[in-house]
């Protein structure tokens, strides 16, 4: 799928009409913040989760989250400034949707940094959830940011007013972008998941065997 | 003890060992100031900055000694053992950080009250400066501060490298709100611009991260 969508996004769609070549990139650029976004929420509802059910699957869930939304968001700030460059003549400004996106990228950084600093205990998954939910709002104020401010990113261009929308071929290269993006989004995150369970299990049963060789 | 008492008590205690002591409010103080006065020697202090960037060469002092003050907050707790106290009593946790909150306000507050005429002065701040907007902000902005800097000082108490994980964790959550402190204070110190928009941000700020760490104090305070 990605292939295809790689293809469609350099060959098959109209080239755009003011800038040219280089906004081929926007079929990689949104699709990386959303499956970023995606696996951020995905994060928050399991760190929802967790300190409702304590359930280690979950905790599972929430670190698997946090790692590809970063990943993915890592994606989208490379990709921002190498369209920026040449259409703004600036690699970074500092206006709401990059200040609060590269916010985000630091939250969830330090997130995992937390979980890295924080000894194994029955703490750390807790302490991480609390601040997952914490961070999690910055999420809709950053997807809101460029409609509530004036900003230099692009105004909304899929759903926004009157003048938004797209050519038909880009609209679905854009979908197949996003279909293949969200895609490789959920197999990564279950990679993740299920060696993070796998991980666990291992904690436990060296556990285990620590305390069986005590008693 | 109701919740409210409860909070009130800690706050009460806390307060009154640092006024005892003292020894955080000089700390921090002198730890701001002595930001100030690198910062106009970096920049050349003049009329011209103050205009320009008054407002962030001011919280970025705040922001450090605050950072000071957090640290200092549980810390203390943890290592005189009073910690497991509070935590194993029918306190509710929200009540206990509610104290703290209070108690760390108050002290980067009062240092504030030492700090903003010493920046007016090294600063020469306009005559213009409207200095009751100033201290609305200073409050409304102290408080996102002591909400957020409370609660992840509580929760970095277990980790490891406790002093690089609280400004880490604090200032990529607190950037709304220092983008609105800086301008609002910018706004009251040249008379230029509207302060509204700013302060109904750091209202709103503060009365959601308020809520969101009274609602999760359970999670970092529970007995171990």
């Amino acid at each position: 799928m990605l292939l295809a969508a790689l293809w469609w996004a350099l060959i098959g769609a109209p080239t755009e009409a003011t800038m040219g070549t280089i906004q081929r990139i926007f079929y990689y650029h949104v699709p990386a913040a959303a499956a970023s976004w995606t696996a951020f929420l995905i994060n928050a509802a399991a760190s929802l989760a967790y300190l409702k059910t304590r359930s280690l699957k979950a905790d599972a869930l929430a670190v698997a989250g946090a790692e590809v939304g970063l990943a993915f968001l890592t994606i989208n700030l490379i990709t921002g400034p190498i369209w920026a460059r040449p259409v703004w003549g600036v690699w970074w400004e500092w206006d709401p949707r990059l200040t609060l996106t590269l916010a985000m990228w630091v939250m969830y950084a330090s997130y995992l940094m937390l979980r890295q600093l924080t000894p194994e205990s029955d703490h750390q998954p807790r302490l991480a959830a609390a601040l997952a939910i914490f961070f999690a709002a910055d999420i809709p104020i950053d997807y809101m940011a460029i409609r509530w401010w004036r900003t230099q990113h692009p105004q909304p261009v899929l759903f926004g007013g009157p003048d938004s929308g797209l050519a038909p071929r880009m609209l679905a290269a854009l979908l197949l972008s996003m279909a293949a993006f969200l895609a490789l989004m959920g197999m990564l995150l279950w990679l993740r998941y299920r060696q993070e369970r796998l991980s666990q299990r291992l904690r436990l049963a060296r556990q285990e065997q620590i305390l069986s060789a005590v008693l | 003890m109701s919740a409210r008492a409860t909070a009130w008590a800690v706050l009460r205690r806390d307060v009154r060992i640092e006024a005892r002591s003292r020894e955080a409010l000089l700390a921090m103080g002198f730890y701001a100031l002595l930001v100030l006065v690198v910062f106009s020697f970096a920049f050349s202090a003049d009329a011209d900055l103050t205009l320009r960037a008054g407002g962030g060469v001011l919280w970025v002092a705040i922001l450090f000694a605050a950072l000071v003050a957090l640290d200092r907050g549980f810390a203390r707790e943890a290592a005189e053992g009073t910690l497991s106290g509070l935590q194993t009593s029918p306190a509710s946790a929200a009540a206990i950080m509610a104290g703290k909150f209070g108690s760390n306000l108050i002290l980067i507050l009062g240092m504030e009250v030492i700090l903003l005429p010493l920046f007016a002065v090294f600063f020469n701040a306009p005559s213009g400066t409207n200095w009751g907007g100033m201290a609305l902000v200073a409050f409304l902005g102290t408080w996102a501060l002591a909400a957020n800097g409370t609660y992840f000082s509580a929760m970095s108490l277990h980790t490891r490298q406790r002093g690089l994980l609280l400004p880490l964790v604090l200032l990529p959550v607190s950037i709304p709100a220092i983008l609105a402190m800086v301008q609002g204070t910018q706004v009251y110190l040249t008379g230029e611009g509207m302060a509204n928009y700013w302060l109904r941000l750091l209202i709103g700020y503060d009365v959601i991260f308020s809520v969101l760490g009274l609602a999760l104090a359970e999670a970092v305070l529970a007995v171990e």
